[in-house]
Protein backbone atom coordinates (compact mmCIF):
# COMPACT_ATOMS: atom_id res chain seq x y z
CA UNK A 1 0.00 0.00 0.00
CA UNK A 2 1.23 3.50 -0.83
CA UNK A 3 0.30 6.36 1.49
CA UNK A 4 1.01 9.84 0.20
CA UNK A 5 1.08 12.68 2.73
CA UNK A 6 0.89 16.32 1.68
CA UNK A 7 2.52 18.46 4.37
CA UNK A 8 5.54 17.94 6.61
CA UNK A 9 4.46 19.58 9.85
CA UNK A 10 3.38 17.95 13.09
CA UNK A 11 0.33 16.33 11.49
CA UNK A 12 2.14 15.10 8.38
CA UNK A 13 5.02 13.54 10.28
CA UNK A 14 2.54 12.11 12.79
CA UNK A 15 0.81 10.40 9.86
CA UNK A 16 4.06 8.99 8.45
CA UNK A 17 5.29 7.59 11.76
CA UNK A 18 1.94 6.12 12.77
CA UNK A 19 1.36 4.53 9.36
CA UNK A 20 4.76 2.81 9.56
CA UNK A 21 3.99 1.75 13.11
CA UNK A 22 0.67 0.26 12.05
CA UNK A 23 2.08 -1.56 9.03
CA UNK A 24 5.84 -1.40 8.40
CA UNK A 25 5.32 -2.61 4.84
CA UNK A 26 3.44 0.51 3.70
CA UNK A 27 5.26 2.88 1.38
CA UNK A 28 5.05 6.35 2.91
CA UNK A 29 5.86 9.42 0.83
CA UNK A 30 5.70 12.94 2.29
CA UNK A 31 5.63 16.07 0.13
CA UNK A 32 6.55 19.40 1.65
CA UNK A 33 7.12 22.74 -0.05
CA UNK A 34 9.62 23.69 2.64
CA UNK A 35 13.31 22.89 3.09
CA UNK A 36 12.74 21.03 6.37
CA UNK A 37 10.25 18.91 8.24
CA UNK A 38 9.64 18.21 11.90
CA UNK A 39 10.74 21.33 13.64
CA UNK A 40 8.93 23.31 16.26
CA UNK A 41 7.62 26.55 14.70
CA UNK A 42 6.15 27.42 18.10
CA UNK A 43 9.74 27.73 19.35
CA UNK A 44 10.70 30.43 16.83
CA UNK A 45 9.69 33.41 19.04
CA UNK A 46 11.94 32.11 21.82
CA UNK A 47 14.97 32.04 19.52
CA UNK A 48 14.17 35.59 18.41
CA UNK A 49 13.90 36.53 22.09
CA UNK A 50 17.26 34.81 22.77
CA UNK A 51 15.83 32.45 25.38
CA UNK A 52 16.86 29.62 23.01
CA UNK A 53 20.36 29.95 21.64
CA UNK A 54 19.84 28.69 18.08
CA UNK A 55 17.26 27.58 15.55
CA UNK A 56 19.00 24.19 15.23
CA UNK A 57 17.65 23.37 18.72
CA UNK A 58 14.11 23.43 17.30
CA UNK A 59 14.62 20.46 14.98
CA UNK A 60 13.09 17.28 16.35
CA UNK A 61 14.89 14.86 14.03
CA UNK A 62 17.46 14.86 11.25
CA UNK A 63 16.67 14.18 7.60
CA UNK A 64 18.67 10.95 7.85
CA UNK A 65 16.43 9.72 10.67
CA UNK A 66 13.44 9.84 8.31
CA UNK A 67 15.41 7.99 5.66
CA UNK A 68 16.33 5.35 8.25
CA UNK A 69 12.69 5.08 9.30
CA UNK A 70 11.66 4.39 5.73
CA UNK A 71 9.79 7.66 5.25
CA UNK A 72 10.47 9.15 1.82
CA UNK A 73 10.34 12.93 2.24
CA UNK A 74 10.33 15.11 -0.88
CA UNK A 75 11.55 18.57 0.21
CA UNK A 76 10.77 21.85 -1.56
CA UNK A 77 8.19 20.08 -3.68
CA UNK A 78 4.81 21.54 -4.44
CA UNK A 79 1.70 19.45 -4.96
CA UNK A 80 -0.35 21.29 -7.57
CA UNK A 81 -3.56 19.31 -7.67
CA UNK A 82 -5.40 16.16 -6.60
CA UNK A 83 -7.51 13.90 -8.80
CA UNK A 84 -9.53 11.70 -6.46
CA UNK A 85 -11.09 9.71 -9.34
CA UNK A 86 -7.76 8.47 -10.70
CA UNK A 87 -6.20 8.55 -7.19
CA UNK A 88 -3.30 10.65 -8.36
CA UNK A 89 -1.70 13.94 -7.40
CA UNK A 90 0.16 16.28 -9.74
CA UNK A 91 3.56 17.14 -8.31
CA UNK A 92 5.73 19.99 -9.56
CA UNK A 93 8.78 18.51 -11.28
CA UNK A 94 7.59 14.91 -10.83
CA UNK A 95 4.35 14.76 -12.80
CA UNK A 96 1.49 12.50 -11.79
CA UNK A 97 1.99 10.35 -8.71
CA UNK A 98 -0.45 7.64 -7.69
CA UNK A 99 -1.64 6.80 -4.19
CA UNK A 100 -3.72 4.19 -2.41
CA UNK A 101 -4.45 6.51 0.50
CA UNK A 102 -3.85 10.23 0.56
CA UNK A 103 -3.51 12.27 3.76
CA UNK A 104 -3.86 16.04 3.66
CA UNK A 105 -1.78 17.77 6.31
CA UNK A 106 -1.47 21.09 4.54
CA UNK A 107 -1.63 23.16 7.73
CA UNK A 108 -2.59 26.78 8.00
CA UNK A 109 -1.93 30.30 6.81
CA UNK A 110 -2.16 33.62 8.60
CA UNK A 111 -5.32 35.60 7.92
CA UNK A 112 -3.26 38.52 6.65
CA UNK A 113 -5.12 41.87 6.69
CA UNK A 114 -6.43 42.81 3.25
CA UNK A 115 -4.77 46.25 3.17
CA UNK A 116 -2.29 48.00 0.82
CA UNK A 117 1.39 47.24 1.18
CA UNK A 118 1.35 43.60 2.31
CA UNK A 119 3.97 42.82 -0.38
CA UNK A 120 6.57 45.16 1.14
CA UNK A 121 9.77 43.87 2.68
CA UNK A 122 9.76 43.93 6.47
CA UNK A 123 6.43 42.14 6.91
CA UNK A 124 7.06 38.94 8.80
CA UNK A 125 4.82 35.90 9.08
CA UNK A 126 6.37 33.75 11.83
CA UNK A 127 6.21 30.19 10.50
CA UNK A 128 9.09 28.93 8.34
CA UNK A 129 12.32 28.21 10.19
CA UNK A 130 14.70 29.08 7.30
CA UNK A 131 12.97 32.42 6.82
CA UNK A 132 13.07 32.92 10.60
CA UNK A 133 16.86 32.58 10.51
CA UNK A 134 17.05 35.43 8.00
CA UNK A 135 14.52 37.52 9.92
CA UNK A 136 16.58 37.01 13.05
CA UNK A 137 19.56 38.72 11.40
CA UNK A 138 17.28 41.48 10.10
CA UNK A 139 15.98 42.12 13.61
CA UNK A 140 19.45 43.30 14.63
CA UNK A 141 18.84 46.33 12.37
CA UNK A 142 15.30 47.06 13.61
CA UNK A 143 14.57 49.90 16.02
CA UNK A 144 10.79 49.77 16.09
CA UNK A 145 8.24 47.11 15.20
CA UNK A 146 4.49 46.72 15.00
CA UNK A 147 2.81 43.47 15.99
CA UNK A 148 -0.45 43.15 14.07
CA UNK A 149 -3.11 41.41 16.18
CA UNK A 150 -2.42 39.37 19.28
CA UNK A 151 -2.64 35.72 18.31
CA UNK A 152 -0.66 33.24 20.44
CA UNK A 153 2.60 33.53 18.46
CA UNK A 154 2.22 37.32 18.37
CA UNK A 155 1.88 37.40 22.16
CA UNK A 156 5.22 35.62 22.39
CA UNK A 157 6.73 37.86 19.71
CA UNK A 158 5.88 40.97 21.74
CA UNK A 159 8.10 39.67 24.55
CA UNK A 160 10.76 38.46 22.10
CA UNK A 161 11.06 41.86 20.42
CA UNK A 162 11.20 43.58 23.79
CA UNK A 163 14.00 41.28 24.90
CA UNK A 164 15.98 42.47 21.87
CA UNK A 165 15.47 46.11 22.84
CA UNK A 166 13.09 46.84 19.96
CA UNK A 167 10.38 49.45 20.52
CA UNK A 168 7.08 47.52 20.12
CA UNK A 169 3.58 48.69 19.22
CA UNK A 170 0.76 46.16 19.38
CA UNK A 171 -2.22 46.98 17.16
CA UNK A 172 -5.27 44.80 17.73
CA UNK A 173 -8.93 45.31 16.74
CA UNK A 174 -9.98 43.47 19.90
CA UNK A 175 -10.38 45.26 23.23
CA UNK A 176 -7.63 43.32 25.10
CA UNK A 177 -4.97 40.72 24.23
CA UNK A 178 -6.37 37.57 22.60
CA UNK A 179 -9.83 38.88 23.36
CA UNK A 180 -11.62 36.16 21.38
CA UNK A 181 -10.14 33.52 23.70
CA UNK A 182 -9.04 35.01 27.03
CA UNK A 183 -11.17 36.83 29.57
CA UNK A 184 -10.13 40.38 30.53
CA UNK A 185 -9.65 39.61 34.24
CA UNK A 186 -7.30 36.75 33.39
CA UNK A 187 -5.13 38.62 30.89
CA UNK A 188 -5.05 41.94 32.75
CA UNK A 189 -1.70 41.26 34.51
CA UNK A 190 -0.10 40.62 31.10
CA UNK A 191 -1.58 43.78 29.63
CA UNK A 192 -0.48 45.83 32.65
CA UNK A 193 3.05 44.38 32.53
CA UNK A 194 3.38 45.20 28.85
CA UNK A 195 2.17 48.75 29.47
CA UNK A 196 4.60 49.19 32.36
CA UNK A 197 7.49 47.88 30.30
CA UNK A 198 6.86 50.34 27.46
CA UNK A 199 4.90 48.35 24.87
CA UNK A 200 2.58 50.77 23.03
CA UNK A 201 -0.83 49.12 23.20
CA UNK A 202 -3.43 50.06 20.61
CA UNK A 203 -6.51 47.96 21.27
CA UNK A 204 -9.71 48.56 19.33
CA UNK A 205 -7.59 49.78 16.41
CA UNK A 206 -6.76 48.19 13.08
CA UNK A 207 -3.99 48.39 10.50
CA UNK A 208 -5.19 50.14 7.34
CA UNK A 209 -1.95 50.10 5.28
CA UNK A 210 1.73 49.21 5.29
CA UNK A 211 3.85 52.09 3.92
CA UNK A 212 7.30 52.24 2.36
CA UNK A 213 9.03 52.15 -1.00
CA UNK A 214 10.40 48.63 -1.22
CA UNK A 215 10.59 47.91 2.50
CA UNK A 216 8.39 48.94 5.38
CA UNK A 217 8.91 52.34 7.00
CA UNK A 218 5.49 53.07 8.54
CA UNK A 219 2.35 51.22 9.50
CA UNK A 220 -0.83 53.23 9.05
CA UNK A 221 -3.54 52.43 11.55
CA UNK A 222 -6.95 53.82 12.41
CA UNK A 223 -5.29 56.01 15.07
CA UNK A 224 -2.41 57.29 12.92
CA UNK A 225 1.02 56.32 11.58
CA UNK A 226 3.59 54.27 13.49
CA UNK A 227 7.22 54.24 12.41
CA UNK A 228 8.32 50.63 11.99
CA UNK A 229 10.92 48.71 10.05
CA UNK A 230 9.27 45.41 10.96
CA UNK A 231 5.64 44.28 11.11
CA UNK A 232 4.92 40.89 12.65
CA UNK A 233 1.62 39.44 11.47
CA UNK A 234 -0.08 37.77 14.41
CA UNK A 235 -3.57 37.26 13.05
CA UNK A 236 -5.43 34.00 13.57
CA UNK A 237 -4.86 30.78 11.66
CA UNK A 238 -6.97 29.94 8.63
CA UNK A 239 -7.02 26.46 7.15
CA UNK A 240 -4.81 25.88 4.11
CA UNK A 241 -7.51 23.87 2.38
CA UNK A 242 -7.42 25.28 -1.16
CA UNK A 243 -5.96 22.08 -2.64
CA UNK A 244 -8.71 19.99 -1.01
CA UNK A 245 -11.42 22.41 -2.10
CA UNK A 246 -10.19 22.35 -5.70
CA UNK A 247 -10.35 18.53 -5.59
CA UNK A 248 -14.00 18.65 -4.54
CA UNK A 249 -13.40 17.57 -0.93
CA UNK A 250 -15.98 19.00 1.46
CA UNK A 251 -15.04 21.95 3.66
CA UNK A 252 -16.89 23.04 6.79
CA UNK A 253 -17.99 26.31 8.34
CA UNK A 254 -14.46 27.00 9.62
CA UNK A 255 -12.97 26.67 6.14
CA UNK A 256 -11.28 23.48 7.35
CA UNK A 257 -11.68 20.05 5.78
CA UNK A 258 -14.64 18.07 7.12
CA UNK A 259 -13.51 14.79 8.68
CA UNK A 260 -15.08 11.90 10.56
CA UNK A 261 -13.58 10.47 13.78
CA UNK A 262 -11.23 8.30 11.68
CA UNK A 263 -10.01 11.57 10.10
CA UNK A 264 -11.50 10.45 6.81
CA UNK A 265 -12.72 13.22 4.49
CA UNK A 266 -15.72 13.19 2.12
CA UNK A 267 -13.57 10.97 -0.15
CA UNK A 268 -13.11 7.51 1.42
CA UNK A 269 -9.45 7.24 0.37
CA UNK A 270 -8.47 10.72 1.49
CA UNK A 271 -7.77 11.64 5.11
CA UNK A 272 -6.97 15.01 6.67
CA UNK A 273 -5.27 16.02 9.91
CA UNK A 274 -4.01 19.09 11.72
CA UNK A 275 -4.79 22.72 11.06
CA UNK A 276 -6.28 22.10 7.61
CA UNK A 277 -9.08 20.01 9.18
CA UNK A 278 -11.91 20.89 11.57
CA UNK A 279 -12.68 18.88 14.70
CA UNK A 280 -15.80 19.06 16.89
CA UNK A 281 -15.54 20.60 20.34
CA UNK A 282 -16.31 18.22 23.19
CA UNK A 283 -18.59 20.60 25.09
CA UNK A 284 -20.44 22.49 22.35
CA UNK A 285 -20.04 20.00 19.45
CA UNK A 286 -19.23 23.03 17.27
CA UNK A 287 -16.33 22.30 14.87
CA UNK A 288 -13.01 24.07 15.52
CA UNK A 289 -9.95 24.65 13.35
CA UNK A 290 -6.51 25.97 14.17
CA UNK A 291 -5.53 24.23 17.40
CA UNK A 292 -2.08 23.47 18.80
CA UNK A 293 0.80 21.37 17.51
CA UNK A 294 -0.07 18.59 19.96
CA UNK A 295 -3.58 18.41 18.50
CA UNK A 296 -2.17 18.29 14.97
CA UNK A 297 0.25 15.51 15.89
CA UNK A 298 -2.47 13.43 17.59
CA UNK A 299 -4.79 13.85 14.61
CA UNK A 300 -1.94 12.86 12.30
CA UNK A 301 -1.38 9.67 14.26
CA UNK A 302 -5.08 8.78 14.02
CA UNK A 303 -5.10 9.46 10.28
CA UNK A 304 -1.87 7.48 9.76
CA UNK A 305 -3.08 4.42 11.66
CA UNK A 306 -6.39 4.37 9.81
CA UNK A 307 -4.86 5.07 6.40
CA UNK A 308 -2.56 2.07 6.96
CA UNK A 309 -5.48 -0.23 7.68
CA UNK A 310 -5.86 0.21 11.44
CA UNK A 311 -8.86 1.39 13.41
CA UNK A 312 -8.41 4.33 15.74
CA UNK A 313 -11.24 6.70 16.67
CA UNK A 314 -10.36 10.28 17.52
CA UNK A 315 -12.27 12.06 20.25
CA UNK A 316 -13.84 15.51 20.12
CA UNK A 317 -11.45 18.06 21.61
CA UNK A 318 -11.60 19.94 24.92
CA UNK A 319 -8.58 22.08 24.01
CA UNK A 320 -6.31 22.46 27.02
CA UNK A 321 -3.96 25.31 26.16
CA UNK A 322 -1.24 27.38 27.74
CA UNK A 323 1.47 29.83 26.86
CA UNK A 324 4.04 32.24 28.16
CA UNK A 325 3.07 35.92 27.99
CA UNK A 326 5.74 38.23 29.35
CA UNK A 327 6.48 37.11 32.90
CA UNK A 328 3.23 35.20 33.15
CA UNK A 329 1.88 31.83 32.16
CA UNK A 330 -1.70 31.82 30.98
CA UNK A 331 -3.85 28.90 29.97
CA UNK A 332 -7.13 27.12 30.27
CA UNK A 333 -9.43 24.55 28.79
CA UNK A 334 -12.50 24.81 26.57
CA UNK A 335 -14.60 27.85 27.41
CA UNK A 336 -13.79 31.11 29.13
CA UNK A 337 -16.51 33.51 30.19
CA UNK A 338 -16.22 35.56 26.99
CA UNK A 339 -16.63 32.62 24.65
CA UNK A 340 -19.39 30.99 26.73
CA UNK A 341 -21.26 34.32 26.81
CA UNK A 342 -20.85 34.73 23.05
CA UNK A 343 -22.26 31.29 22.38
CA UNK A 344 -24.99 31.74 24.99
CA UNK A 345 -24.02 28.68 27.03
CA UNK A 346 -25.52 28.58 30.52
CA UNK A 347 -22.67 28.69 33.08
CA UNK A 348 -21.64 29.60 36.62
CA UNK A 349 -18.11 30.68 37.56
CA UNK A 350 -15.91 30.15 40.59
CA UNK A 351 -12.66 32.07 41.03
CA UNK A 352 -9.76 31.61 43.45
CA UNK A 353 -6.44 33.38 43.96
CA UNK A 354 -3.83 30.99 45.30
CA UNK A 355 -0.13 30.26 45.36
CA UNK A 356 1.98 27.64 43.61
CA UNK A 357 4.20 26.54 46.52
CA UNK A 358 4.18 26.94 50.30
CA UNK A 359 3.96 30.66 51.08
CA UNK A 360 7.38 30.63 52.76
CA UNK A 361 9.19 28.64 50.07
CA UNK A 362 11.54 30.55 47.72
CA UNK A 363 10.11 31.05 44.26
CA UNK A 364 6.46 30.89 45.33
CA UNK A 365 4.26 32.51 42.68
CA UNK A 366 0.65 33.71 42.57
CA UNK A 367 -1.92 31.82 40.54
CA UNK A 368 -5.52 32.64 39.67
CA UNK A 369 -7.99 29.95 38.62
CA UNK A 370 -11.43 30.54 37.17
CA UNK A 371 -13.72 27.57 36.57
CA UNK A 372 -16.94 27.49 34.55
CA UNK A 373 -19.59 24.82 35.11
CA UNK A 374 -22.94 23.99 33.57
CA UNK A 375 -25.46 24.72 36.37
CA UNK A 376 -27.69 21.87 35.18
CA UNK A 377 -25.19 19.01 35.07
CA UNK A 378 -22.61 20.63 37.45
CA UNK A 379 -19.91 19.48 35.00
CA UNK A 380 -16.90 21.59 34.12
CA UNK A 381 -17.25 23.33 30.76
CA UNK A 382 -14.15 25.51 30.93
CA UNK A 383 -11.36 27.12 32.89
CA UNK A 384 -8.92 29.99 32.59
CA UNK A 385 -5.78 30.55 34.62
CA UNK A 386 -2.90 32.92 35.02
CA UNK A 387 0.11 32.48 37.26
CA UNK A 388 3.83 32.29 37.62
CA UNK A 389 4.05 28.52 37.15
CA UNK A 390 2.01 25.31 37.10
CA UNK A 391 -0.45 26.34 34.41
CA UNK A 392 0.24 23.61 31.86
CA UNK A 393 -0.26 20.72 34.29
CA UNK A 394 -3.50 22.19 35.63
CA UNK A 395 -4.81 22.80 32.08
CA UNK A 396 -4.04 19.20 31.10
CA UNK A 397 -5.75 17.93 34.26
CA UNK A 398 -8.82 20.11 33.73
CA UNK A 399 -9.00 18.94 30.11
CA UNK A 400 -9.48 15.37 31.36
CA UNK A 401 -11.93 16.62 34.00
CA UNK A 402 -14.08 18.19 31.27
CA UNK A 403 -13.76 15.18 28.99
CA UNK A 404 -14.74 12.63 31.62
CA UNK A 405 -17.56 14.69 33.11
CA UNK A 406 -16.19 15.09 36.64
CA UNK A 407 -18.48 17.47 38.52
CA UNK A 408 -17.36 20.59 40.35
CA UNK A 409 -18.59 18.95 43.56
CA UNK A 410 -15.88 16.32 43.13
CA UNK A 411 -13.30 18.97 42.26
CA UNK A 412 -14.24 20.95 45.38
CA UNK A 413 -13.21 17.99 47.54
CA UNK A 414 -10.25 16.80 45.46
CA UNK A 415 -7.09 15.59 47.14
CA UNK A 416 -3.93 17.47 46.26
CA UNK A 417 -0.19 17.17 46.62
CA UNK A 418 1.23 19.26 49.44
CA UNK A 419 4.97 19.65 49.49
CA UNK A 420 6.40 23.11 50.27
CA UNK A 421 8.73 23.24 47.26
CA UNK A 422 6.18 22.18 44.65
CA UNK A 423 2.66 22.69 45.98
CA UNK A 424 0.69 24.75 48.48
CA UNK A 425 -1.61 23.40 51.17
CA UNK A 426 -4.68 24.70 49.35
CA UNK A 427 -4.98 23.72 45.69
CA UNK A 428 -6.35 26.73 43.73
CA UNK A 429 -8.49 24.46 41.53
CA UNK A 430 -10.23 23.08 44.62
CA UNK A 431 -10.66 26.60 46.02
CA UNK A 432 -12.23 27.82 42.75
CA UNK A 433 -14.50 24.76 42.67
CA UNK A 434 -15.60 25.45 46.26
CA UNK A 435 -16.44 29.04 45.30
CA UNK A 436 -18.38 27.76 42.31
CA UNK A 437 -20.32 25.14 44.28
CA UNK A 438 -21.32 27.82 46.79
CA UNK A 439 -23.11 29.64 43.94
CA UNK A 440 -25.03 26.60 42.65
CA UNK B 1 -16.73 31.45 0.54
CA UNK B 2 -19.54 29.02 1.34
CA UNK B 3 -22.74 30.26 2.98
CA UNK B 4 -22.02 28.35 6.20
CA UNK B 5 -18.55 29.87 6.45
CA UNK B 6 -19.88 33.36 5.74
CA UNK B 7 -22.62 32.91 8.35
CA UNK B 8 -20.25 31.56 10.97
CA UNK B 9 -17.59 34.19 10.37
CA UNK B 10 -20.03 37.10 10.67
CA UNK B 11 -22.09 35.72 13.54
CA UNK B 12 -18.99 34.68 15.50
CA UNK B 13 -17.50 38.15 15.15
CA UNK B 14 -20.72 39.87 16.22
CA UNK B 15 -21.38 37.57 19.17
CA UNK B 16 -17.79 37.83 20.40
CA UNK B 17 -17.85 41.64 20.27
CA UNK B 18 -21.17 41.60 22.14
CA UNK B 19 -19.74 39.25 24.77
CA UNK B 20 -16.57 41.34 25.04
CA UNK B 21 -18.74 44.39 25.74
CA UNK B 22 -20.42 42.51 28.58
CA UNK B 23 -17.10 41.29 29.96
CA UNK B 24 -15.65 44.81 29.72
CA UNK B 25 -18.58 46.16 31.75
CA UNK B 26 -18.25 43.37 34.33
CA UNK B 27 -14.49 43.67 34.82
CA UNK B 28 -13.94 47.35 34.08
CA UNK B 29 -11.90 46.56 30.98
CA UNK B 30 -11.51 48.40 27.69
CA UNK B 31 -14.75 47.93 25.67
CA UNK B 32 -14.66 46.75 22.04
CA UNK B 33 -14.61 49.37 19.29
CA UNK B 34 -17.97 50.57 18.04
CA UNK B 35 -19.42 48.94 14.91
CA UNK B 36 -18.08 50.31 11.62
CA UNK B 37 -20.44 50.49 8.64
CA UNK B 38 -23.90 49.20 7.94
CA UNK B 39 -22.92 45.53 7.74
CA UNK B 40 -21.12 45.55 11.08
CA UNK B 41 -24.01 47.42 12.68
CA UNK B 42 -26.54 44.92 11.40
CA UNK B 43 -24.63 41.95 12.77
CA UNK B 44 -23.80 43.56 16.11
CA UNK B 45 -26.90 45.65 16.78
CA UNK B 46 -29.59 43.43 15.25
CA UNK B 47 -28.31 39.86 14.95
CA UNK B 48 -26.48 39.63 18.31
CA UNK B 49 -29.38 40.91 20.48
CA UNK B 50 -31.87 38.68 18.64
CA UNK B 51 -29.58 35.65 19.10
CA UNK B 52 -29.32 36.36 22.80
CA UNK B 53 -33.08 36.29 23.39
CA UNK B 54 -33.56 32.99 21.57
CA UNK B 55 -33.97 29.98 23.88
CA UNK B 56 -30.73 27.97 24.36
CA UNK B 57 -32.36 24.87 22.86
CA UNK B 58 -33.12 26.74 19.65
CA UNK B 59 -29.62 28.20 19.46
CA UNK B 60 -28.14 24.75 19.99
CA UNK B 61 -30.25 23.21 17.22
CA UNK B 62 -29.24 26.04 14.87
CA UNK B 63 -25.52 25.53 15.62
CA UNK B 64 -25.75 21.78 15.17
CA UNK B 65 -27.57 22.10 11.85
CA UNK B 66 -24.65 23.86 10.18
CA UNK B 67 -22.74 21.39 7.95
CA UNK B 68 -19.35 20.27 9.23
CA UNK B 69 -17.24 17.60 10.92
CA UNK B 70 -19.58 17.46 13.94
CA UNK B 71 -22.18 15.75 11.76
CA UNK B 72 -19.89 12.90 10.71
CA UNK B 73 -20.51 10.42 13.54
CA UNK B 74 -18.10 11.63 16.23
CA UNK B 75 -18.25 9.89 19.64
CA UNK B 76 -20.58 11.36 22.22
CA UNK B 77 -19.04 12.37 25.58
CA UNK B 78 -17.67 9.31 27.30
CA UNK B 79 -19.38 10.12 30.62
CA UNK B 80 -22.81 9.52 29.09
CA UNK B 81 -24.38 6.10 29.83
CA UNK B 82 -23.86 3.59 26.99
CA UNK B 83 -27.50 3.89 25.94
CA UNK B 84 -27.14 7.62 25.27
CA UNK B 85 -23.90 7.40 23.29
Amino acid sequence: MKIVVIGGGAAGLGVAGAAKGQDPSVETVVYTEYEDVAYSPCGIPFVHGKEIESFEKLFLATKQQYVDAGVDVHYETTVESIDTRSKTIKVSGEGEVGYDRLVLATGWNYDTPDVPGTDLGGIYHVKNIREAMQWDEFMDTVKSAVVVESGPIAMEMVSALQHRGIDVTLVDPGPWPMADVIDPDIVEPVRADWERSGVHLKFGERVTAFRGTSTLTHVTTSFGDVEAQLAVIGSHKVANSALAHAAGITLGSTGGIVVDPHMRTSDPDVYAAGDCAEIPHGVSNVPLQGLSGSHAYAQGKTAGINAAGGNRVHNPVFVPWGMLAGEWMIGGVSFGETLATALGLPFVTGVADGITRARYYPGVKPIKVKLLADPGTRRLIGAQMIGGEGIKERADFLGIVARTGVTVDTLATMENVYSPAIGALNEPIAMAAQALVAKL
Amino acid sequence: MSFSRWLRSNSEHALLRDAQGRMAAKYGANPPARPHGLKDRWWRQVFAPVYRVLPWRFRRVAMQSIPGSHRRGWPKPEYLPPGQQ
